[in-house]
Order: C-alpha cells, then structure tokens, then sequence
C-alpha cells in the first residue's frame, strides 16, 4: 500500500551543515504527525523541502505515490499539500478576506468563486468580522488564524503547520488546537511542528523526533516520553518534556 | 464608484474629456495629448511597477522598439502606425520576456531589477546611435502632415491626436481595470506583497511575473508609436535617455501605486505644472528646473501620502467601511524591502 506520505533519506546541507541528514519516515491519510526536536534541529528545513520552496540535497518526497521533490511549491500546493509558515507571511497590504483569496484561486479561477470559498474559510478561523481589515493591521493571533485560513482555502489533503501555537497564551492556543482537531475529524492529514508539547502530545496520533537534522525516536507520544534518546536530546530544555 | 457599476467611470471620465476641444485654445489642447500620452505610458508601467511591485527604470526601451518600429515602418512602406501598434507590441513583448527572463529566473528584484533595466535602455542608446537605417544619433524624421489621415496617425490640428490618444487610453484603463479585478491581478499583487508566500499558495510566481512585464512593455511600445506619430521625430536620448523612464515613473508613483487611476492623476497633475515652470521666467532661465519641481514634489508625495493621490483616497474609503473590488496600492517602498532577509523563515527565533 502506498503511504500518503513518505520521506525517504531527505538530506540538506547548508555549506558544511547538515541541517537533515538521511530523513525518513511516512504519514497516512487521516493521519496528525508531530515533527519534534530542539532549536535548529531542521524541522522547518524539513518542512522548506516537502512544500517545495527548497530543494533537498539528497532523497525524495513522495505525496500519493508521486515523487514531489522536484517541484516548485506551488505545483505542489496544486497536488494538494500546504503549508503554514513559522514566521507569519502575511499580504500586508490586502485584507484579511484578499489574504485568503490568494489560496482559493488555487482552486477556483473566477474571482466571485474565489471570494465565497474566502468567506468560508474565514468564518472557520472565527475572523469573518475582519474581512476587510488589512492584514498589517491584525494582530499577532489574527495573523496565526490568517496564515492557516490562507492554507486551508487551497483545500489541502495534507497540512503542514509550523508552530501555530508559538507566541500565543494558553487560552489562545486551546482555540487553535480545536480548529486542527476539527479539521483532522473532518479527513484532513497534518503534520505538525510545534515546540508547545501540550500541543503535539495532546493532538498527534505519532510523532517523529529530530535532533541535529536525524531521526533519534518514533512512536506515540508516550513511547517518545520514555524514550531516553529524546530525554538526552531535551536536557537542558527541561519544562518540554513534562 | 467601483462596485458593480465601476466599469462604467471610464466611460464617464472619457466622455466628459471628450468635451475639452470645445473650451481648450490649442495650446491647452497640446498639454492635454501630452498628458494623455504620459498617462497612457504610466498606466502602462504601473502593471509591473505598481501591481508587480518591480520599478522598471527602463520602460524608454519598449517605447523606442515602438516608435523607431512605427517611424521606420512609415518611412520604408508607409506601413499604417495602427498595425505598428500591433507588431511592435508583440516585438517589445517578446524583448520584455527576455529582460524578465533574466531577471526573474535569479529571483533579481528591487534596485537590482531596476538597475537591469536601466542597463538594457542605455545600452539601446548605444545600439541605435550606430544603426544607419535608424538614423544613428540624428534619429527619424516623418513629414509633416498636409491633410487629417486617420489610417496613418496624422493630423493636422491638435484635436486628431487629441481624440486617438483618448480612445486608446479609454481602452487601456478599461483593461487594467479588468485585469485587476482578475485571478492574474490578485496573484501579481500577492507576489509584490510576499512572493514566498505566494508560491505556497500556488500562485506561479515566475510566470505572473513573465506576464506582467510582457503586458506592460507591449502596451508602452503602443505608446511609443502613437510618441512618434504625434512629435513626428524620434532619437536614441529622447526615448531611451533616463529622462523618459523616471517621468513615467513619477506620474504613477505621486497619483497612487496599483490602482487604475493614480497614473492618470499623477500625469494629470504633474505635466502641466512642468510645461508651467518650463515656459515660467525661472524655466527659460534654468533648463532643468521642471526637473527640480518634480523632485520636490515628489519628496512631499512621500512624506505626506506615500500611496499616493489616489491611494490615499483608497485609504480613506477603507476606513469608513467600503470595500474595494480590487486590492489596494502598497507604499512607495513597503517596510518588507527592509525585513525581507530579517524575516526569511527558519532563520527566525
Ligand atoms: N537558509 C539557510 N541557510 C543556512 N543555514 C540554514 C538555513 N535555514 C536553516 N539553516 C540552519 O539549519 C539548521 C536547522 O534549521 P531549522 O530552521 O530547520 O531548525 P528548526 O528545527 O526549525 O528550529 P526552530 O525550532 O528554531 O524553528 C539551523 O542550524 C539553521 O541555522
Ligand atoms: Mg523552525
């Protein structure tokens, strides 16, 4: 059977670091993986490489049995994987709902259609009553909700999210777990990347481990919290793993 | 205004511009071709420069294909400039193509895109200064006309050009208002605003680009064929000197960045103040003085309403709850040229 995702010896060298080194690991349909591992350990490099916006050095991606590296991003985002970006990449000059439009013309070519599926996706992410705010005026939630509301209107099989949770308080992160667990409940895949280990722990039916670009440890989140290659990994960072 | 019955501004404004021969002496009637043509031109430039956010510093390049092309083609075969129209916009399509392949295939864009451009235009002076057919440095000459002909551009009052340039300017805002109301204008602004996000949102980046600056050096070279018919002179300073490529600019920069009407206004404006200062006591004195004007108002522009005539009209409309149809105009210079490497993802805390 062929996986909905799978990674295969990803590899990529920045000069002479080797920020992921001989990655692999697979994803099926429906499924929440967490991609955990320290600062600068190559989950977002990881990420550049599986959306398309970096080439690997070495290995493939392959998405429905397709192999995608080698893509631009935004043939792959046609294929029906997406990503969010750590660092909020907001259109600062187009509102809220124009935001969102760009990720439905992925789907729909007429403005008007475009417009509604916008419409819906921001009533999803709760900011319909921001419709017309430009983005360089919302806040730094909003601009969380947005950058996954821009990634959902290009109706994606599998999601990439990296650090949704990052920079919010609790109460703000519990709003943003409901919305990923829906969207799980409703047949989306996702993979996520996140440093909040309530977050990863709580949603992610596996999770992969990533230290100085290798895999050290897969399993459930309880097979990783014994698992003292990952406790070693952690020390110092102590207050992750809890 | 824009809404559903936007599409009909144009007409209105065209019509009522229409009337203008009827009150208009024939020198006012000369500045109004004249601004018409520098609208029409920065229109024109503001599909890359204004939407796309790349700054062409050279589109004197596409308007000199247009207008050698169109007075060669009179000269030798008395080739009608409308069909001119036609040729030369698909040759200056094609030169757009080239320049922007090499542009955009290494991401170049800001200063250095510019610079590219600016490097194309001058070389061009150099090329034609030494082409014989075209006349090397004393440039092309048409005859003057004698009787109105249509077919051929000629006129022999001012309200001739003053009608074709207005058609052709009717069809071009109606263009560009069509275009940006469009998959392609939301795309091309997306790709200004955050290209890298634009990609992972499937928007093609390289080819919207390659579209833009085909469209915009087609259209300018269109203009530079009607430049040629209406000053029935050309030569390599007075279409590919920087003089040219930084007007256009400036019209499109001080009436409002990607939005229809801001290069109209800004040309509207800014053009007969020039021809003003020019033939003022102090402009006959000092040649460069209308230059002098520009600057400080484009200084001023830039201090006071960085989006421009236009875009802060958008501005001031968003604020008291209207929507626009189509996104609206980014500053002069976005603070994202600074941030742009700051922010690059994963470099990031
Ligand atoms: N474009 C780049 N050029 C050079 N080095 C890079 C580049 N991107 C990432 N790196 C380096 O690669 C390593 C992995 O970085 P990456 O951003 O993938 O880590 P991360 O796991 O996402 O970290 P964080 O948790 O801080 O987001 C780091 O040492 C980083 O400095
Ligand atoms: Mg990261």
């Amino acid at each position: 059977m062929t996986h909905l995702l799978e990674v295969e010896n990803l590899t990529r060298q920045f000069g002479g670091l080797t920020a992921v080194n001989k990655l692999s690991f697979y994803m099926d349909q429906g499924e929440v993986v967490g991609l955990i591992g320290p600062n600068g350990a190559g989950k977002t490099t990881c990420f550049n490489m599986i959306s398309g916006s970096m080439r690997p050095s070495m290995g493939t991606v392959r998405f429905r049995g397709e192999v995608i590296s080698g893509l631009k991003a935004h043939q792959v985002t046609k294929r029906g994987l997406t990503r969010t970006f750590q660092v909020v990449q907001p259109f600062p000059e187009m509102s809220a709902l124009e935001n969102v439009m760009i990720g439905a013309f992925a789907r729909h070519r007429s403005r008007q259609a475009a417009e509604d599926k916008a419409g819906e996706v921001l009533e999803r992410i709760a900011m319909k009553h921001k419709a017309t705010v430009l983005a360089r005026d919302l806040t730094l939630l909003e601009l969380k909700r947005l950058e996954i509301g821009k990634a959902l209107a290009t109706e994606p099989e599998l999601l990439l999210l990296d650090e949704v949770a990052a920079g919010l308080t609790p109460v703000e992160i519990d709003d943003i777990l409901a919305l990923v667990r829906k969207l799980n409940s409703e047949g989306m895949s996702l993979l996520v990347v996140e440093h909040v280990m309530k977050v990863i722990m709580n949603l992610s039916h596996r999770i992969v481990v990533l230290n100085f670009g290798s895999k050290i440890s897969e399993g459930t989140a309880k097979e990783i919290a014994k698992d003292p290659a990952v406790l070693d990994a952690y020390l110092g960072e102590e207050g992750y793993v809890a | 205004m824009k809404g559903r019955w936007g599409w009909v501004t144009p007409f209105v404004v065209c019509g009522l511009a229409a009337l203008l021969p009827l009150f208009l002496s024939k020198y006012y009637l000369h500045m109004a071709v004249i601004v018409l043509m520098w609208a029409f031109l920065a229109v024109a430039w503001n599909i890359l420069g204004g939407y796309g956010g790349l700054h062409s510093l050279g589109n004197g390049l596409f308007m000199g294909v247009g207008g050698y092309g169109a007075a060669y083609l009179v000269l030798h075969g008395g080739v009608s400039p409308w069909l001119s129209m036609v040729i030369f916009g698909v040759v200056a399509g094609v030169m757009g193509a080239f320049v922007g392949y090499l542009c955009f295939r290494y991401g170049l864009k800001g200063a250095y895109f510019a610079l590219v451009t600016i490097a194309f235009t001058e070389a061009a002076v150099y090329v034609v200064s030494n082409w014989g057919a075209l006349g090397a440095s004393n440039g092309l000459s048409l005859p003057i006309a004698k009787e109105n002909n249509l077919a051929m551009l000629q006129f022999t009052s001012e309200k001739g050009y003053f009608y074709a340039i207005l058609a052709l300017l009717l069809v071009l805002v109606l263009f560009t208002r069509w275009l940006a109301g469009r998959r392609f204008g939301y795309r091309l602004i997306s790709v200004r605003e955050n290209e890298e996000a634009a990609e992972a949102l499937g928007v093609g980046t390289f080819a919207t680009k390659m579209w833009a600056i085909v469209l915009s050096a087609a259209i300018t070279a269109v203009g530079g064929v009607f430049y040629v018919t209406l000053f029935n002179y050309i030569d390599p300073r007075s279409v590919f000197g920087e003089a040219i490529s930084v007007q256009i600019l400036l019209y499109a920069i001080v009436g409002g960045l990607s939005t229809v009407w801001g290069p109209v206004v800004g040309a509207a404006i800014l053009v007969p103040i020039a021809e003003i200062v020019r033939s003022s006591a102090l402009g006959q004195k000092f040649q460069g003085a209308y230059l002098l004007t520009y600057g400080v108002i484009l200084v001023v522009t830039m201090l006071f309403m960085p989006k421009g005539i236009v875009g802060l009209a958008h501005d001031i409309r968003r604020r008291f709850g209207g929507r626009s149809a189509a996104p609206g105009p980014p500053a002069v210079f976005p603070e994202k040229l600074e941030t742009e490497s700051a922010g690059k993802d994963g470099l990031a805390p």
